[in-house]
């Protein structure tokens, strides 16, 4: 079995996840709930081989292109949601997730994707490739989840002071709570992936650490928008609605330094 | 003074700016950096000249931009500082004061009794504390006790180390913005340069392109020679991403290309009477070399790797690169010109000969070789270690303030008849759920000793 056969299989596992996380939502069966974590999982296991063979094939780090950060993204962005799953059982966070995943692993695989294991150009030849992009991408995978959770706050909020929220759903509170610790986790990360090691590594190769390339201004913004949420929270004390806005737009952020610097805006960070 | 410190301690302050240099960034995205004025023209007409003024095309650099950094800069450390007294207070100088009424009222609390005075059920308490590894500071007062246990103190100066980070490496960028000095180096194979800025000469023993199987490039290394004061002290091959470093400069493979003012190239000279005839001819620009006829010479006029008429109809090179190279030669016998030529190497047909008298010449452009250069990016950046520095208190502070959550448990324990009441009461600022989860675990494990 080869590289490609295992992402189609993943791809395949994780539609079977997201159909049963939809199942459970429809019948409000919890063990149909559990079948669909069971799935990620496994998916999550399978992608992980996937990325391995990739990244023996090609010889470098499975995330120098625009197919094989999607396909990473995907996986760090399942592997954050099956934690924080695993730790405060957001069952119902789990069809839109899959959604997401399931949405970047076919953007992965679209014709517009240069998929091909092509050999590295010069500049992306150093360790602090696998520095700078894992963990810069598992931040953002955190800030992924905390979007979904703050969507889910906001109906849930918008259900509970309409009085039609149902018994069984999670509460508003809490998953201001989750969203929360998913950007108390996705912070410290995405500054040390994003920020720290990408100044290191622009300082090694080009030297100089910052030069206000479309691409390290926007990551920037996304981590001045975070810093926002954080100030608002802890010192000012807001919570709720107005911190479940800045949480998406931070994730906003994120998407347009990942996706939309490269097709809008030109820079030295032409890679992916 | 009172009302500036004041001005510049409050959080909303910092809210609102961190807005607006939000706001100014992203407009710096979307309006090109740093171009010519021209190219504003196209692109904004009557818009160009306001852009320009308000210095929105360097956006990065512009006084109002670093002015709000400023302003923010004063305001974090303005905010760090006026809030660090009552914190090292907190953290050093504890008050072990525990109140019941006011614990009761937090939201992680719990009320109890056990059995004997205060003194015989503290031990139990404290060992439960203990054994969730906090530390303990003890008061006592008419057969009261009060206990104040903590732990992972050192986390509430988190975003105090995170705040003197950012300090640290706005610090930085200034020392950056005002005493580094960059310079692109070009040094061709077997030449030495002499940097002056860093007193010492370079010279480039070899360069070398390393391809890829499908031969696409995989590196490119230059072999480098450091001479200071006249002695070779030190040979390093640098490659994209592995720089050499000597005495804080630091030089950079950033690219390459042909030195094309001493190209060396062959020109055939052929005769369309005798096709037996072949004269190659070694040579390089402004070189006169003979034909085998003995009375006809020719001078090498001019070279260009990519041949192109520009707008001015004059003849020009497109690019570094040999596309299309071309050769200007002239004829001449006896001292007087025949013809003059451009030769084209990839289009052998098609010299553009303008002949003064009647000649049999034809001519062909081969073996066009030249030594290549390196371009070596040479910088100096004293700011750059407290850019380090503030990069290693950033991240470590964020670790501290997110995953080294300080837990605080106070419990008073007093005498209710021959019986002992205590209450306890947690505080956290961060986790709180996960300190809720263990005060149930500290507590129970107290009242399976009563």
């Amino acid at each position: 079995m080869n590289e490609s056969t295992l992402f189609a299989l993943t791809f395949i596992i994780y539609v079977a996840a997201a159909f049963f996380y939809f199942a459970f939502i429809f019948s409000k069966r919890e063990n149909l709930a559990k079948v669909g974590y069971n799935f990620a999982v496994i998916g999550l296991a399978a992608h992980t081989v996937a990325l391995i063979m990739r990244t023996i094939e090609s010889g470098h780090a499975p995330f120098t292109n625009m197919y094989e950060s999607l396909s990473f993204l995907g996986w760090s962005a399942m592997l954050a949601y099956v934690l924080i799953e695993g730790k405060f059982r957001i069952r119902k966070a789990g069809p839109y997730f899959m959604l997401i995943v399931i949405g970047l692993m076919a953007l992965a695989s679209s014709p517009l994707m240069p998929s091909s294991a092509t050999p590295l150009v010069p500049a992306l030849q150093s360790y602090w490739l696998w520095l700078h992009v894992s963990v810069t991408l598992l931040g953002e995978a955190f800030f992924a989840v905390a979007f979904i959770t703050s969507i889910m706050y906001l109906a849930a909020d918008s259900r509970e002071t309409k009085g039609t929220a149902k018994p069984d759903a999670i509460s508003a509170a809490k998953l201001d709570s989750i969203s929360y610790r998913c950007v108390a986790i996705g912070f410290p990360l995405f500054t040390l992936g994003g920020l720290v090691f990408g100044m290191v590594w622009a300082y090694r190769a080009w030297g100089s650490y910052w030069s206000w390339d479309p691409k390290e201004v926007w990551s920037l913004i996304t981590w001045f928008v975070f810093a926002l949420y954080l100030h608002t929270r802890i010192v000012m004390g807001w919570k709720g609605r107005r911190s479940a806005v800045i949480a998406l737009l931070g994730f906003l952020a994120a998407l347009f330094t990942y996706f939309g610097v490269n097709y809008l805006l030109a820079g030295l960070h032409s890679y992916a | 003074m009172k009302f500036l410190l004041d001005y510049f301690s409050s959080v909303k302050l910092a809210i609102v700016l961190l807005i607006i240099i939000t706001l100014a960034s992203i407009l710096g995205t979307f309006v090109p950096q740093q171009r010519t004025a021209a190219e504003y023209a196209a692109r904004y007409g009557q818009l160009a000249p306001l852009l320009i003024t308000l210095e929105v095309t360097r956006l990065y650099h512009s006084w109002w931009f670093l002015g709000l950094l400023f302003l923010f800069s004063l305001n974090i450390a303005v905010c760090t500082l006026t809030r660090l007294g009552t914190k090292w207070r907190r953290a050093f100088r504890p008050s072990v004061k525990a109140d019941a009424t006011k614990l009761k009222a937090l939201k992680i609390s719990a009320e109890f009794r056990m059995k004997g005075s205060p003194a015989d059920a503290a031990p139990s308490v404290k060992s439960a504390l203990r054994g969730r590894r906090y530390r303990i500071r003890e008061s006592g007062r008419e057969g009261n006790i009060e206990l104040l246990a903590r732990k992972r103190t050192a986390g509430l100066f988190g975003s105090d180390i995170v705040h003197l980070g950012l300090l640290v490496i706005l610090i930085g960028g200034i020392i950056s913005g005002f005493s580094s000095t960059r310079r692109m180096l070009t040094i061709t194979e077997g030449a030495t340069l002499d940097v002056p800025e860093a007193g010492i000469q370079l010279r480039l023993d070899k360069f070398q392109t390393d391809y890829y199987p499908n031969g696409a490039v995989k590196d490119w290394k230059s072999f480098l020679t450091v001479i200071d004061g006249g002695q070779e002290v030190l040979q390093k091959s640098i490659e994209v991403n592995h720089p050499l470093s000597y005495r804080g400069f630091l030089f950079y493979q950033s690219s390459y290309g042909y030195d094309w003012e001493n190209p060396r190239f062959e020109i055939w000279a052929k005769k369309t009477d005798d096709s037996e005839f072949l004269d190659k001819l070694q040579s390089g620009v402004g070189e006169t070399v003979p034909l085998s006829d003995e009375k006809t010479e020719i001078l090498i006029k001019n070279f260009v790797p990519d041949f192109i008429i520009n707008e001015q109809n004059q003849v020009a090179t497109r690019s570094l690169q040999p596309n299309n190279p071309a050769v200007l030669i002239e004829g001449r016998q006896d001292g007087e010109p025949l013809f003059s030529a451009w030769v084209f190497a990839k289009f052998p047909d098609f010299s553009q000969m303008h002949s003064e008298r009647e000649h049999v010449f034809t001519f062909e452009l081969k073996n066009i070789d030249s030594a290549p250069y390196s371009g070596i990016e040479m910088a100096r950046d004293p700011g750059v270690n407290f850019i380090w520095a503030g990069c290693i208190f950033l991240t470590l502070g964020l670790f501290v303030a997110f995953f080294w959550p300080p837990a605080e448990i106070r419990v008073a324990l007093s005498q209710d008849q021959d019986r002992t009441s205590i209450t306890a009461g947690g505080i956290a600022a961060k986790n709180k759920d996960a300190l809720q989860e263990e005060f149930d675990r500290i507590t129970a494990s107290i009242r399976s000793h009563a």
